[in-house]
């Protein structure tokens, strides 16, 4: 599905290099997580593999299906399967949750020359996946992220995901500023979404929404690069021994 | 036309007013310069665009109106601070009620002196703010000031300067026409504190440009104040240069008519600067105008305008605010409120706040309210036991607040909510 | 279903139309009809010409000769903040007609000029009955809409005529009702835009050609919603039109006006007058959706839009509500007011102005508070893209004797790239103490990350850019009338083509 290779990446602004060589292969199916320290690079691949402003391309290459990503613009990645969960989802008054869907949805169907979903078809469709998500018409009906709490906008994110149905979904902290609960339900809202074609890249870092969802391949990045990949005991010895052990292996 | 011949025509009496100074090449040269500039524009009236609401007749009849002296019972503004006190006793420097002119961290020097001498750092800052100041709106008493003010200070701070200096303008004629120009240059990472009170004269027009130079603070805390009569235009041309903070607040109490314009320009990135002011204005002869335009011709330059006023018996305030946001000024943060709380029937307040925005990365927000005191909040205050007079005056103390809370030094802040007060308590 | 869709999904709709619609100014085209012009250039003969082909009484001519006189003495005003070549007033025609207009008024539509027809069908305005405003398909309960077409100078038709005089509300050309209701012209031309009021509004009292004249009786809720269509064609003709609306006691009226040109290089003047007259307890919305031609990317061409609109609430809890839809015209000056004499009276004003390319809008409102417990509401938002300046400039006026007048003020600019400009200019006069004024403004542009987050959910960056906008106006949009708010809604996008990278 997504193949990573010697990805260099800078800041355009200054004159810094951030990531310094990632390769990473996800296949068909696979949950793969990334955890890392502060600083270590995970929300900047996240955001090159969207095709965000502000960092350029220095070497490697990235190809989801065959396609070079690296060529496209954002919402040619998002049309070819991409799904990135925003870790700081934007807010954007006056434009209501579901119109916003629906756009996004009837968008990326023309894009690759499927029917549009009329809108019957798509309210349905909506309020299913809306129920299992635990989120209410009055949020539908609300501008989109516009006095939201962290867990909501985490949850409408998931949402997005389920309406969109890409390929290979990138999850940027997901958990991070919720509670227990409200990252239960982010998890299930993910789960449901694993049917085996779909591959998911799960950067957090903390262990614990490993719990819920259980990964494939854990990897361990830092200063730019992948260190180490392991199963998802990887994961377990990150969290009883803190990254200082694995940083000094790899020194 | 006629109506701009008329304007020549007053300005050139005008002018004549005043006795024409003389001093080095460098400081006529200027002064003529501004005599021009005067004379182009002519004196102002009130069809100009930005006297619209304020008719500026009594600061250019010939001659002034006569102010009657006005003394009372409290303490002169700032005797308590420990300070450097300067005395002008209608627009003329008076040495002996004065201290010596000897401040650390300061170089202090009369106008007079100072375009006395041939070669003065003065002659590239005297009149250039002002000068710079006179676009895109004609500020025509502020260059007459500049061309025939003979009186005023020439200020170079080098360093932290720990004492304000306090320039205090006694009123002792009751006919005096004065005009004083004041200059101050602030040095890379200096630090100044202006204190100015007084009525001044019968008519009083003064002029302060400040230059404040990389990282260097500015302070001004000035009162006007209790003179009934008084007539009185101020300009304070400011230019702020990188990192720089430059914070102004004025409290008027009573007075004919007070014009206060403050033009301020970001020349540098990451400067801020606020100007305040709180109003307290009683009776139909009561006129007061806060005119202040800031420019912001730099990056991520953070402003702050906050006047309130409470008018009373007639009395009439009048803002006007621009907000100008150049080309390439981003990240600029400007923001606006002037507040007018009107105590009885016959009070006026005129405002216009603008906004004219060339960039597109800028945060700017104005609000401008009027109206009289909450009567939801009244009731609750004397639900609580507190008499309704004493509920009234707590609630025009806080709406006058947020001015006031833009003075750093506390005792201060204090004392001129106390004053403030005292002025609610006279009825 | 369909229901729903009418409000949640309207926005989606923009995001469509702007794929749909190919080209930008799909207005521009021009109709090839004979004629009749003028002479060119202005004097006492054209108007006394205007005058007689429009077969007046003696009175009118005397006001337009009177108007004349003062013009001729005036100055044009300098005050706002639009910069454009000086206008030769000399170098325009004051008048044009098609020639096939010239004899008597054709009795019914199927006497006029195929070609003129087919040019409002093209425009999408519905001349023949049962036919709705601007591309809505008919919904479950037939909507109806009377038309009055305007072609350069003329009106050329004015649909369900005889429904309308059965209700009693009187809805024909200015022209035509000089003959069949002089008195009632008489009676309130000028009364709310006096012909001193302002150089142009002098200038359109002298050479105003026809417009729109309503009445509506006492106690009459007008049964459907009017509307007229303006229509400039003929080259280098100024077009001067003037409207005037009379709601009587307790009754009521929604009326809509749509403009549009085709395109030129050369620019054309656009002096209009609209007088409102509410009388006690009636109610007169008033929307626009302006469309003139823009000019081109360079500012070539284009309509200067000139306009002098005021409603005059003069009964008590009279209330009026202008909104706006102004996308258009190459430079813009116009501040629909509100005069509120009687108590309780209210004013509304809601307006969206987008200025793209080299556009430069100096619009705004007034709202003067004569009576007590009067109410005013401003919601303007200005949206500059390209090299464009918009400008707000509006006065709210508290008299010494509005006791208890309030008025809310929320004027929002968002400018879209570095190049253009966005100024707010505001009066604010009270001198009551009872009156309380309330003023907001904010300036923002369209955020970075916004833009982002719509194109990873697969949106490219024009429907980005256009949903943003949408949500930035949406609280105009929500008070336009159904039919307008679609057809505003795709103007918006159109508008903001180009705007973008």
């Amino acid at each position: 599905m997504l193949n990573i290779k010697n990805l260099q990446v800078g800041l355009e602004e200054e004159n810094k290099q951030i990531l310094k060589g990632v390769d990473l292969n996800i296949g068909e199916g696979e949950v793969h997580a990334i955890m890392g320290p502060n600083g270590s690079g995970k929300s900047t691949t996240s955001y090159v593999l969207a095709g965000k402003d502000g960092y350029e391309i220095t070497g490697g290459t990235v190809e989801l299906n065959g396609h070079n990503l690296l060529d496209m613009d954002p919402e040619e990645r998002a049309a070819a399967g991409l799904f990135l969960a925003f870790q700081y989802p934007v807010e954007i008054p006056g434009v209501g949750n579901m119109t916003f869907l629906r756009t996004a949805v009837n968008a990326q169907r023309k894009a690759r020359g499927e029917k549009e979903l009329t809108a019957g078809e798509f309210l349905k469709t909506l309020r299913e996946k809306a129920k299992s998500l635990k989120i209410d018409s009055d949020m539908l009906k609300r501008p989109v992220n516009v006095g939201f709490s962290g867990g909501e906008k985490k949850r409408n994110e998931i949402l997005q995901m389920a309406m969109l149905e890409p390929k290979m979904c990138v999850l940027d902290e997901t958990d991070s500023g919720l509670d227990v609960d409200a990252m239960k339900l982010v998890a299930e809202g993910v789960n449901a979404l694993r049917d085996g074609k779909r591959s998911f890249l799960v950067i957090t870092h903390y262990q614990r929404l490993l719990d819920h969802i259980k990964p494939d391949v854990v990897h361990i990045m830092a200063n730019g690069r992948i260190i180490k990949s392991g199963g998802p005991e990887l994961a377990l010895e990150v969290e009883k021994n803190g990254y200082a052990d694995i940083l000094a292996e790899v020194a | 036309m006629n109506s701009s011949n008329a304007k020549q025509e007053t300005s050139m009496s005008l002018a004549k007013q005043f006795k024409q100074p003389h001093g080095a090449k460098w400081a006529n040269d200027i002064r003529l310069a501004a005599l021009n500039r005067f004379n182009d524009q002519g004196a102002p009236n009130k069809r100009d665009e930005y006297w619209k609401y304020t008719n500026p007749q009594k600061l250019t009849s010939i001659p002034t109106e006569p102010a009657a002296l006005f003394s009372n019972e409290e303490l002169p503004m700032f005797d308590g601070v420990d300070r450097l006190k300067i005395i002008f006793v209608d627009g003329v420097f008076d040495k002996d009620q004065s201290d010596d002119l000897t401040l650390e961290g300061a170089v202090i020097e009369t106008l007079s002196e100072a375009t006395l001498t041939d070669i003065h750092w003065a002659k590239d800052l005297f009149g250039a703010l002002e000068k710079n100041g006179q676009d895109p709106v004609d500020r025509p008493l502020a260059a007459l000031n500049t061309a025939m003010a003979e009186q005023g200070l020439i200020i170079h701070i080098t360093s932290k300067c720990i004492k304000p200096l306090a320039i205090r303008y006694i009123h002792n004629s009751e006919t005096s026409d004065v005009l004083v120009h004041n200059v101050i240059k602030l040095e890379k990472n200096s630090e100044f504190t202006l204190l100015e009170s007084g009525a001044g004269a019968a008519r009083f027009n003064s002029v302060l440009e400040v230059d404040v130079a990389d990282n260097a603070k500015f302070n001004h805390i000035r009162t006007q104040g209790r003179d009934h009569e008084r007539k009185t235009v101020t300009h304070l041309f400011a230019r702020l240069a990188k990192e720089s903070i430059f914070k102004s607040f004025t409290m008027t109490v009573n007075g004919i008519l007070t014009r206060n314009d403050a033009i301020l320009e970001f020349n540098g990135d990451d400067a801020k600067a606020t100007v305040a002011g709180a109003t307290a204005g009683d009776g139909v002869s009561f006129h007061h105008d806060d005119t202040v335009f800031i420019t912001h011709d730099a990056v991520n330059c953070e402003s702050r305008q906050v006047f309130k006023k409470v008018l009373r018996n007639g009395a009439t305030g009048v803002f006007q605010g621009k907000i100008l946001v150049k080309k390439d000024a981003q990240k600029t943060d400007g923001y606006q409120i002037s507040q007018g709380l009107l105590l009885d029937d016959n009070s006026n307040f005129l405002a216009k706040p603008e906004l004219e925005i060339y960039a597109d990365d800028v945060a700017c927000s104005h609000g401008s309210t009027v109206g009289a005191i909450d009567e939801d909040a009244l009731f609750y205050l004397i639900s609580r036991g507190v008499p309704r007079k004493q509920a009234q005056d707590m609630l025009v103390l806080a709406f006058l607040a947020e001015a006031i809370d833009e003075i750093d030094n506390n005792d201060l802040a204090e004392d001129i909510n106390a004053r403030l007060a005292a002025w609610m308590d006279r009825r | 279903m369909t229901d729903m869709i009418a409000k949640e999904g309207v926005e989606a709709e923009t995001v469509e139309a702007v794929k749909s619609l190919s080209g930008k100014y799909k207005y521009g085209f021009s109709t090839d009809i004979e004629s009749e012009y003028a002479p060119l250039g202005l004097d006492e003969d054209i108007v006394k010409l205007i005058s007689k082909k429009n077969d007046e009484p003696e009175w009118m001519l005397d006001w337009r000769l009177q108007a004349f006189e003062r013009w001729k003495l005036m100055k044009e005003p300098e005050w706002a903040m639009v910069d454009y070549p000086k206008i030769n007033f000399q170098d325009i025609y004051y008048y044009s007609r098609p020639k096939s207009m010239s004899e008597d008024k054709p009795k019914s539509l199927d006497d006029v000029d195929p070609k003129l027809l087919e040019t409002y069908a093209k425009l999408g305005i519905p001349l023949k009955e049962q036919a709705l405003l601007a591309g809505v398909e008919a919904p479950k309960n037939d909507r109806k809409v009377a038309v009055d077409a305007v072609f350069d100078s003329v009106s050329v038709g004015t649909t369900f005529q005889k429904e309308l005089k059965n209700a009693g509300v009187i809805f024909m050309s200015i022209s035509e009702a000089l003959k069949e209701h002089p008195e009632l012209v008489k009676k309130y031309i000028g009364s709310v835009v006096p012909q001193s009021d302002n150089f142009y509004a002098t200038l359109n009292s002298a050479v105003f050609s026809d417009g729109s004249f309503v009445y509506i009786p006492e106690g009459v809720k007008c049964p459907m919603e009017l509307s007229t269509y303006f229509r400039i064609n003929a080259e280098n003709t100024g077009q001067f039109e003037r409207t005037l609306i009379i709601a009587e006691k307790g009754s009521s009226v929604s009326y809509l006006e749509g403009c549009t040109a085709p395109k030129r290089d050369v620019a054309q003047l656009h002096a209009a007058v609209v007088e409102l007259v509410i009388l006690e307890d009636a109610e007169i919305k008033y929307s626009t959706v302006q469309n003139w031609y823009p000019g081109d990317e360079n500012g070539k061409g284009g309509i200067y839009n000139f306009v002098t609109k005021r409603a005059d609430c003069r009964g008590d809890r009279a209330k009026v509500m202008w909104t706006q839809v102004e996308t258009g015209s190459a430079v813009t000056w116009k501040y629909p007011s509100c005069i509120l004499r009687g108590n309780a009276s209210q004013g509304e004003f809601y307006s969206i102005a987008i200025a793209n390319n080299m556009q430069q809008a100096d619009t705004g409102t007034k709202m003067i508070h004569l009576g007590k417990n009067t109410k005013s509401r401003i919601v303007s938002k200005g949206i500059s893209a390209g090299k464009a300046q918009n400008t707000y400039r509006g006065l709210v006026s508290m008299h010494p004797k509005a006791a208890n007048a309030r008025n809310y003020t929320q004027c929002d600019s968002l400018l879209i790239g570095d190049k253009c400009g966005a100024h707010t200019v505001p009066y604010i006069e009270v001198k009551n103490n009872t009156a309380r004024v309330e003023h907001e403004a904010t300036t923002s542009k369209v955020d970075d990350d916004q833009l982002f987050y719509c194109r990873q959910r697969g949106m490219d960056e024009e429907e980005a850019v256009a949903l943003v906008v949408n949500g930035f106006c949406k609280e105009v949009l929500q008070a336009l009338p159904m039919e307008f708010a679609m057809e505003a809604q795709a103007l918006v996008a159109i508008s903001l083509e180009g705007s973008v990278g």
